[in-house]
């Protein structure tokens, strides 16, 4: 599914990430922690072609496609997704409009036909549900006036309506009370299945206890330094980040 | 703000050009048809008409250094040599209308062809009691008493060249008005509809709504052209509204991208009423627009909303002069403009509180998104406060696409020029929906998302 091969990135004359790997197959879900600073955020951007990254050297590819040779909307129409660590509000644009003119975007991409206001309609009544979301908020403006829960389930929600190959998800739980981590954890498990590849990005092990990963990477200075299964996670909660960054130091 | 460039300046050649091209058109039009006969009963008007005449002879042409004309370069105007046709255009029929309508607009229409009034295109249909819709030069023959103390009155005091150019040349115009207590439910549909002639020409309407005490209407003006005619219209539009009347009054702009455009819009409010006026330019090669509100009683409240959309050779200029003479009133002025490609805007509002208007409530804002490194816009808010005890505010902002924004859609999957197109009509959307029907609300958003669709990227 995803294959980045030695991914160096800058930010102006500054190298955040220095040369990172990481593979992802179909169904899996991988988590990748670590520090603050590490790059982690960075790793997120680099991949869905935000501006401001300087790409080095390395390669990142989705099903075999080359990402860096893309613009964003092409990385997205291929099935990409990033949810937002801060979902940028969008004052005047309609909730519901943003949403037709995405979905359309991707399926028209994909040969698809429009859908019709029916069948539209019918399917974000389904996925809000999922969500614990009112349908009143379909008729506000993108993410304009939301509370953070909201916004961060806003972010789910249009993931649930996208169905992408690959879901990155950037802190999603920062900002989140135990409730609101469990209504976006619930909807981000019922988008698992053996299609869709996950990278769940966080800097706390809570997360992990309700989206339970298939790997966990510790990032730091830019560089996976530890891959390991879901006890990765538990180890990290129980010693700190300190133990294996310097112990990678040293 | 950013200075005036020195091309909007009016060199002194210019200026006299100007003289020569306006005393042309003053002496030529002062014997036209209405009103010309000083012994009859709209005798007054024709008095009102020479005295325009001779004061536009007398008056001093404004020049780059002028206040109200600094940002405004009247060179390209006169470089047109527009001149003065009194023929009225009969060859149109309903069909001619078909594309400049609003699909699904349900509403008392009046159609007004090259500023005259067209009878055979307008669609009044059933009015209700107290309401009186018709032609200006009909109306001065039938009933000029019912225009004594409207007509010239309102533009009079504060007049600028251009008004006062019209009042001495008027011919023709759309005439509104309504009882005491009389109620227009449907809105009134103005269609001021402009068409191509064989030499460029000039046409200066003047129309006059007068609402009673405790009369509502709805009024959507619209200024449209037929194919890209090149040519000028100089329209004074006079607006009384009596205590406690209440008027909705939609303007929208979208003449060819050849026309040069004037409006000066005369507002006089008396106790207890309520204007709400949006205000969309988006058409014309050259359009100014004054709005001129004056206070006759307390308490009376003024909202004057505007979208403009200037792009390539396009100057839309929006002139606001709101003055509070009384204590208790209050006034908000609320507009967004999109620049693009080389387009031009200027902004230039005026809050006047004088020191027995204490109590004011006055809001101004002027806020402005530019797409391209070409487009400039000259904003001037300004708030001249003499009273007190007054809550005044006012503020500008000129800004770009948020970078964020516009990753935010594309991430989604959204091309960049649809994402471009959402957010500008994201930051219109406010002033769009201020319009109170549904029809002319997808209209308008419809006719931005075209323009904005065909604009360039930088």
């Amino acid at each position: 599914m995803l294959s980045v091969k030695g991914l160096k990135a800058n930010v102006g004359d500054k190298e955040i990430l220095r040369g990172l790997d990481l593979e992802v197959a179909p169904g899996e879900v991988h988590a990748i922690m670590g520090p603050n600073g590490s790059g982690k955020s960075t790793f997120a951007h680099v991949l869905s072609g935000r501006e401001g990254y300087e790409v080095t050297a390395g390669s990142a590819k989705l099903d075999g496609t080359d990402l860096f040779e893309l613009e964003p909307e092409e990385r997205a129409r291929l099935g990409l997704f990033l949810a937002f660590q801060y979902p940028v509000e969008l004052p005047g644009v309609n909730n519901m409009y943003f949403l037709k003119a995405a979905l359309n975007a991707i399926r028209k991409s994909r040969g698809e036909d429009e859908l019709d206001a029916v069948s539209f309609m019918r399917l974000m009544k389904e996925k809000l549900k999922v969500l614990h979301l009112d349908d009143s908020l379909l008729k506000r403006p993108v993410n304009f006036g939301f509370s953070g829960g909201e916004k961060k389930r806003n972010e789910i929600f249009q993931m649930a309506m996208l169905e992408p190959k690959l879901a990155i998800l950037d802190e999603t739980d920062s900002g989140l009370d135990i409730d609101a981590l469990r209504i976006v954890a619930d909807g981000v498990n019922a988008l698992r299945s053996p299609e869709r590849s996950m990278i769940v990005v966080t800097h706390y092990q809570r997360l992990l206890d309700y989206i339970e990963p298939d790997r966990v990477h510790v990032l730091a200075k830019g560089q996976m330094i530890r891959s390991g299964g879901k006890e990765l996670a538990l180890e990290l909660e129980e010693k700190g980040y300190g133990w294996i960054v310097d112990g990678e130091a040293a | 703000m950013s200075a005036a460039t020195n091309s909007s300046r009016q060199p002194a050649e210019a200026a006299e050009a100007f003289a020569g091209w306006l005393h042309h058109l003053g002496e030529t039009v002062a014997p036209a048809s209405i009103g010309a006969d000083a012994d009859s009963a709209s005798g007054w008007i024709a008095a009102e008409r020479q005295q325009a005449a001779e004061r536009v002879r007398a008056q001093r042409v404004p020049t780059g250094k002028s206040e109200g004309w600094r940002y405004t370069g009247l060179r390209s105007l006169i470089d047109q040599g527009f001149v003065q046709i009194d023929e009225p255009l009969t060859a149109l029929t309903p069909d001619d209308l078909e594309e400049v309508l609003v699909p699904g607009l349900d509403a008392h229409r009046a159609v007004l062809v090259n500023g005259r009034y067209s009878a055979s295109l307008s669609d009044l249909g059933a009015l209700p009691s107290g309401v009186r819709v018709g032609s200006l030069s009909g109306m001065l023959e039938s009933d000029p008493d019912a225009l004594r103390g409207l007509l010239t009155r309102l533009a009079d005091e504060a007049s600028h060249l251009f008004a006062t150019l019209n009042t001495a040349a008027m011919q023709d115009g759309l005439v509104l008005l309504l009882e005491r207590g009389a109620l227009l439910e449907r809105p009134i549909e103005i269609i001021h509809l402009s068409v191509g002639m064989e030499e460029p020409r000039v046409a200066q309407p003047r129309h006059l709504i007068s609402l009673g005490d405790g009369a509502r209407a709805q009024v959507i003006e619209r200024y449209v052209s037929l194919g890209d005619a090149l040519y000028c219209t100089n329209s004074v539009l006079e607006i009384a509204l009596g205590r406690d009347a209440l008027l909705k009054h939609a303007r929208v702009q979208q003449e060819s991208a050849n026309a040069f455009h004037i409006t000066s819009l005369y507002l006089s409010q008396d106790a207890n009423s309520r204007y709400a006026g949006v205000n969309i330019g988006l058409g014309g090669i050259w359009a100014r627009t004054d709005l001129v509100t004056r206070f006759s009683g307390e308490h009376a409240d003024c909202d004057l909303r505007g979208l403009y959309l200037a792009g390539d050779k396009q100057l839309i200029d929006y002139h606001m002069d709101v003055r509070h003479g009384l204590p208790n009133c209050s006034s908000r002025e609320r507009f967004k403009g999109i620049l693009y490609g080389k387009g031009r805007a200027v902004f230039d509002g005026l809050v006047h509180v004088a020191r027995d208007a204490q109590k004011t409530d006055a809001a101004m804002s002027n806020r402005n998104l530019i797409l391209s490194a070409n487009a400039e816009v000259d904003t001037k808010p300004q708030l001249e406060i003499y009273a007190d005890d007054v809550k005044c505010s006012h503020g500008t902002t000129v800004g770009q696409i948020e970078p964020e924004a516009l990753f935010y859609l594309r991430s989604r999957g959204i091309s960049a020029s649809l994402a471009r197109r959402m957010l500008c009509l994201g930051f219109a959307g406010e002033i769009i929906d201020a319009l109170d029907s549904e029809a002319l609300r997808d209209y308008v958003t419809e006719q931005v998302g075209e323009r904005l669709e065909r604009a360039p990227l930088d």
